[in-house]
This record gives C-alpha cells, structure tokens and sequence, in this order.
C-alpha cells in the first residue's frame, strides 16, 4: 500500500527542524503499516529510502520518565546493571533479570537465557542442576502472552516442578514482555518479597522496564553484524593480526585485557566470524586492514 | 530486603563464603584521598557473601603505583575519580602506563559530568556512583570482570 505522512513543523525540537530541513515534509514510500493522522505527533521515527539510504531515528517523542538522563548516558553491561538495579529498587523488588525467550521447545537453562542479572552469585546455577527451567509456569506462560504478569509464591502452581518462585525462594515475581527493534523476545523479570503492588506503580513499572530494555538491546544485545568497526576495534584489529595475545594488546592499547577480549568478541561478531584466523583473513579481503 | 540466606529453601545449600563458586580471593585496590570512604568500603565488602574480598587501600595515586610494582596480585581497581588535582582521565591512564592490565572501575559520588562519558577512552572498564555501591552491585561488577576472564 502507499501511504503519505504529514511532519508538521516543530516548534521546539531542533531535531526536528533538522529533520525538516533534510527532508521534505511529505513523504511518499511504500509502507506495510497503516498510518495514523494525529495531530499531536508531530515526529516519531522516520525512515526514508530515497536515492541514498537515509534512516534518521529521533526518541524526543518517546518519554523516559525516571531514567530519561542515565538511558541516554548508558554505554556498558554495569550502566545497564546500575539503571535496573535501582529501578528494582525503587519499586519494592529485590532483585532483576533480563531473560532471552527463545524459542519455547528449545532445551534452555535460566543460566544460558539471563542476559544480564543481579541475582545472588550461583543462584541461577544452582536452579539449573536441580530443576528445568523450560518446565516452569513462568517460562511456558511467556510464551503464551505478552501481557505483564505478576506470580506470587502463594498462588496454585500445576505441579511437575514448575513453581518457579518456591524453587528461587522469592514470594512475588513480576514479568515484562518485551521485544527488541528486531523482534527478538525476551522478558524483564523483577524478583522480591512484596506482598502485591500498586496497580499504578506496575504500570510504571512495565513503561520502565520497556524503556530500559529498549536501550539495553539496542547499544549491547542487538547483533550489530554487518555495521562498521569502531576506531578502537580496528586498531585492536590491526595488533591481533600481528600476532598479539590479548595481554599484550592491553598493554599496547593502554586498557584491560577484558576490554580487548570484549571488542574482539564484538569484531568477531561484526564480521561475523568463528575465529582469530578467519577474522584477520577477512579483515583482509574485506581491506579493512592491509 | 531479606538477607538471602534466610530465603525459604530447604533443599538449597545456603551461598556463602565456603560453598560459592568463587573460592579464591579477590584483591581489589581502592585508591581514594578520603580515608573515610576505606572504612565504608570494607564495611561494605564485609557484606559480600559470595567470595572471599581482600581489599587494599592506597590513598594516593604514587602509592598505588607502588603498590602494583610490589607485584601483589590486584584483580580490580576502584579509582576515586578526584585524586587531590587530577581526576581519572589522568590517573587511570597512568595506572596503564605502569603495565596495569585490569579491570579499573571509576567510582565517584556525581557521574555527572560530561567527561564520563568518556571513561573507555581513557581506559576505564566501568564508572559507578559511590551511593551505587552495594553487595549485588559488587558481586555482578566481579562477575562481569574478574571471574569470567
């Protein structure tokens, strides 16, 4: 279908007006989504083919409440920990997980599909050696539904080992179903000894989480195969294909060993190889490096 | 917040110090001016059940230099990020130039000035706020740094 998109000037956003200044404000392209005329969007996310390929993403439109500043800082794992770590806190839970859903008849472990947790050390190994995590209510109900749902360890549980929350050891739990901007699913998962919540802190909850989880998947889960090294990664590039260990390229480079390891994995992952060997040799081929 | 090994679970070992994962104990150095935040970090490292934490304290950056040259094993390193004149875009760099290969995370009581953002560049691996610092965020950071490497 065709579908025409009205971008009514900005008075306050010089995203905006940048925007406008780029493009035209009427855009013709072929789309498979209905387009809605409201008069109080005046920009969401634009995506524009022309004779290029220009994709221009503004999120001043899309409100962030609490962690608006710490999301557009966020770089890392440990920021990603700290934002919610303390959005756990904030609203009565103790502990969160970020859990990958993957496809439901998969064997999985709660160990292999947490993404990022602060659960005490162990407890998601432990978990493992005595139980299935793919039996569990919790786990088959997330591939049921999308809806936020909430599990408290007094509720009747079906049996066959599934009761997720008596086998952690925590009274209540609370699950946000959420998708990365590829559609890859996973589920925010809030753990504490709340009795209930708030109708209103949970919605809260559920916009946080999504929130969050948007930028965490975005800047550290998304594969980013295909896109471009950084200037880091290629100079780390450069001294594995003269042959550094990576303490050496460390010392070289000036940061910690974890650091080089990490962005090798991440080379590894851009150029969507297996190996040091295969990622010099394409490097290579692909000029990158000479 | 209920101390996790009073979680009900009967058929769960309690996690401590003895039975965790982690059996060797971690060396972090804390390199800050204020001898105060020492006593507040070993305060803190006492609560943290899953490992064995030896913490050592430099209150300047020279006798952390030295301390590293001693040769004693340092998993991590907490930086202050003001050191008396300089802040972290210059001690952190410096600690790499002494062959320091670590992790460094810069701890600081406001991240929020706009050079933080910055903080890989000068080979920093995490920046945290002091007020941040708890057991859990402790035994992720070691997670993320010293156990997997």
């Amino acid at each position: 279908m065709k579908a025409t998109i009205f971008s009514p000037p900005s008075r306050h956003s010089l995203a905006g007006q940048f925007l406008l200044s780029k493009l035209p404000t009427t855009l013709l392209f072929q789309c498979d989504a209905v387009a809605y005329r409201e008069p109080h969007v005046k920009m969401v996310v634009v995506e524009y083919v022309g004779d290029g390929h220009d994709v221009t993403t503004d999120l001043k439109n899309h409100r962030r409440y609490h962690h608006d500043s710490d999301l557009e800082k966020a770089l890392n794992r440990v920021d990603f920990f700290r934002i919610f770590h303390t959005m756990a806190l904030r609203y009565g839970f103790d502990h969160f997980g970020v859990l990958q859903l993957g496809n439901e008849g998969d064997a999985c472990t709660l160990t292999n599909r947490l993404a990022l947790h602060d659960l005490p050390s162990g407890l998601a190994n432990e978990y493992d050696k005595r139980h299935r995590f793919g039996d569990s209510a919790v786990f088959k109900s997330l591939h049921t539904s999308s809806i936020p749902s909430i599990w408290k360890a007094e509720d009747p549980h079906p049996g066959h080992g599934g009761d997720l929350l008596g086998q952690l050891g925590f009274d209540m739990l609370m699950c946000v179903p959420v998708t990365g901007v590829n559609g890859a699913r996973y589920a925010v998962l809030f753990l504490g000894d709340a009795e209930d919540m708030e109708r209103q802190a949970h919605f809260a909850l559920c916009y946080d989480a999504v929130c969050a989880f948007d930028y965490f998947y975005r800047l550290v889960l998304s594969n980013k195969a295909g896109l471009g090294l950084t200037p880091r990664e290629t100079e780390i590039l450069r001294w594995i294909s003269h042959g550094k260990t990576a303490s050496e390229i460390a010392l070289i480079v000036s940061v910690s060993e974890h650091t080089v390891n990490s962005h090798t994995a991440t080379i590894l992952k851009k150029l969507d190889v297996v190996n040091r060997t295969q990622m010099v040799a394409k490097a290579i081929r692909e000029q990158i490096i000479q | 917040m209920r101390p996790y090994n009073a979680y009900p679970q009967p058929y769960y070992q309690p996690f401590t110090k003895r039975n965790c994962q982690m059996t060797h104990p971690i060396h972090i150095l804390l390199v800050d001016d204020d001898p105060a935040e020492d006593l507040i970090m070993r305060g803190l490292m006492k609560k943290v059940m899953s490992v064995e934490v030896h913490l050592h304290y430099c209150q300047t950056i020279d006798a952390a230099f030295d301390f590293i040259q001693t040769g004693t094993p340092v998993s991590m390193v907490l930086m202050d990020n003001r050191l008396q004149q300089c802040d972290f875009r210059e001690t952190v760099p410096a600690l790499r130039q002494q062959g320091y290969i670590g992790p460094i995370g810069v701890i600081s009581s406001s991240l929020a000035d706009p050079y933080f953002q910055k903080f890989e560049e000068y080979g920093a691996d995490f920046r945290i706020d002091k007020a941040e610092l708890d057991p859990t965020a402790i035994e992720f950071i070691l997670r993320e740094y010293v156990t997997r490497s």
